[in-house]
């Protein structure tokens, strides 16, 4: 009889997590897609994204930004690199020559700032370098991914 | 390592164009003759010498030509300062060699009067003759007031030694791009000043008033006999969506065309750049400020593209060219660097081998501008 309500208990049990592990999947799952992606909803990402491509095309032409002093010499990451020409966000993450370590596209972009432009090293994971982020693999987009090459 | 593509460019070359009577050749281009010696190398980074003989009359001269200093106001950037001075000192140190020397633009880099004066304040080094065209940097802050009346105006002409040296302006006839939008002098100059920007248009051309005045001064010049034209931009469609021609270069090359043997020397690309079109050779200058990436498209494959350039080092990219005259009436370029190896050969060393693989859209953010 003990031996019944064992089995009866453990039955219970994992019907009750199946049953919880199918809500919180299902649940999960409606939250990221609650609505379908119509045009006008797909137009907002484009438009959240393109927002921060033209903060990014700003600040790489020399546009000045609060709490951040990305050259003191004047000079404007466009100034090297005319349509973000000669970046190759493609061909990230490699060994860097300059730097003589294994380097992400954001190490370069501070690296950049720091040495040629003489200015102050940004957050790596802040607003104004998502930015840059946006804006360079804008401008470089259709160019194909080739990470590691030199 | 030698790329076989040049060689074979090479062999071919030499083998049809005749080289040895009317065509200047740009034999760096096709030798590779890049020399970096120790004592060059260390002093002589930032002009171009240049050593011109007819054939014809047998005379020869050098000249210099320094160009794309870029200056800002002293307090802001010295870099470009010390460049410009170790360029202007260089000259002069070589005075007894240049019958002449050119300045090819882009002295200032916003065109503020501040830069300009600070421009004809570091060329006082240079005592023997000077000559001047203006780039786009130098004029549209006060549409060329403050670089007329520092350097005078442009275009002129001479004749010298055989060779009519002309000079234009391919920078000051712009299209009107600031009034309907009603800009301001210093927006107008920042559109300008973005070689990557989209609103100051196709701003380089000669014009038709100045294209006139160039069939009028070479119409009485014997068709066989040296031209050299100096321009801030190149006399031919490079890459325009950055202006590295001339917009009105079809009616130009039509003007030009009789004459057999004219060198087009520029400025503005900030790179060795190269190109032969009918019997117009066009060379395109190092600046003393920083180098250019080579245009994801357009570039000649007879351009040498130079090694890539070391952003951490700001005296790479820059350097100066000396052309030596043969006997033959060769013009003999070659860009002079601070380091051993000037071009690049393969494609992890090329500038423009490097760049094939990118795929480029023009910016975006100032499409949109409307004055605010």
């Amino acid at each position: 009889m003990q031996s019944i309500r064992n089995k009866g208990l453990m039955a219970l049990i994992s019907a009750l997590l199946c049953v919880s592990l199918a809500f919180v999947f299902v649940v999960n799952r409606a939250a990221a897609h609650k609505v379908s992606h119509d045009a006008e909803t797909l137009q907002a990402f484009t438009d959240a994204f393109m927002e921060q491509v033209i903060l990014g095309d700003n600040l790489f032409h020399g546009a000045p930004m609060d709490g951040i002093n990305m050259s003191n010499t004047g000079m404007a990451c466009a100034m090297c690199h005319p349509f973000s020409s000669d970046v190759h966000p493609h061909e990230y993450p490699k060994f860097q020559e300059q730097m003589s370590e294994f380097a992400t596209l954001r190490d370069m972009i501070n690296w950049c700032i720091e040495k040629p432009n003489e200015g102050e090293k940004i957050d790596p994971d802040g607003e104004a370098m998502k930015a840059l982020e946006a804006y360079i693999y804008w401008s470089n987009r259709g160019s194909v991914l080739d990470p590691g090459r030199h | 390592m030698a790329d076989n593509k040049h060689d074979r460019d090479e062999v071919k070359r030499n083998g049809v164009v005749d080289i040895t009577r009317r065509t200047f050749l740009h034999k760096s281009l096709l030798a590779g003759g890049a020399v970096a010696t120790g004592s060059s190398v260390g002093f002589f980074q930032t002009l171009s010498s240049m050593e011109v003989a007819n054939a014809a009359m047998g005379e020869s001269f050098s000249f210099a030509w320094v160009s794309d200093t870029h200056l800002y106001p002293r307090e802001l950037n010295q870099r470009f300062i010390d460049k410009a001075t170790r360029a202007f000192s260089e000259v002069q140190a070589m005075g007894d060699k240049f019958d002449f020397m050119i300045f090819g633009g882009d002295l200032a880099q916003l065109g503020d009067p501040v830069e300009i004066e600070l421009g004809a304040e570091l060329l006082k080094e240079v005592t023997i003759t000077k000559h001047f065209i203006p780039g786009e940097h130098d004029w549209y802050l006060d549409l060329g007031e403050s670089w007329n009346k520092h350097f005078g105006e442009t275009p002129w002409t001479f004749d010298h030694k055989g060779v009519r040296i002309i000079g234009v302006d391919s920078v000051g006839r712009a299209p009107d791009y600031w009034s309907a939008r009603g800009m301001t002098d210093h927006e107008r100059m920042g559109h300008m000043s973005a070689l990557d920007g989209s609103q100051a248009g196709p701003w380089s051309g000669l014009g038709k008033e100045q294209r006139e005045w160039l069939s009028s001064t070479l119409s009485d010049w014997p068709k066989d006999a040296p031209v050299i034209i100096f321009s801030h931009t190149p006399f031919w469609e490079c890459y325009a969506p950055w202006n590295f021609w001339i917009r009105d270069w079809r009616e130009v090359h039509e003007i030009i065309a009789p004459w057999q043997n004219v060198t087009n020397i520029h400025g503005h690309v900030h790179q060795p750049l190269y190109n032969e079109i009918g019997g117009m050779r066009s060379i395109g200058m190092l600046a003393t400020s920083w180098p250019w990436p080579y245009a994801p498209e357009g570039v000649p494959e007879i351009t040498k593209p130079m090694l890539r350039v070391d952003p951490g080092d700001h005296f790479d990219g820059v350097g100066w060219g000396n052309m030596n005259m043969s006997a033959e009436a060769h013009v003999d370029h070659q860009y002079m660097m601070w380091r051993e190896q000037v071009f690049g050969y393969g494609r992890a060393d090329s500038g423009t081998g490097d760049n094939v693989n990118q795929k480029l859209s023009p910016r975006i953010a100032d499409r949109g501008w409307t004055g605010d």
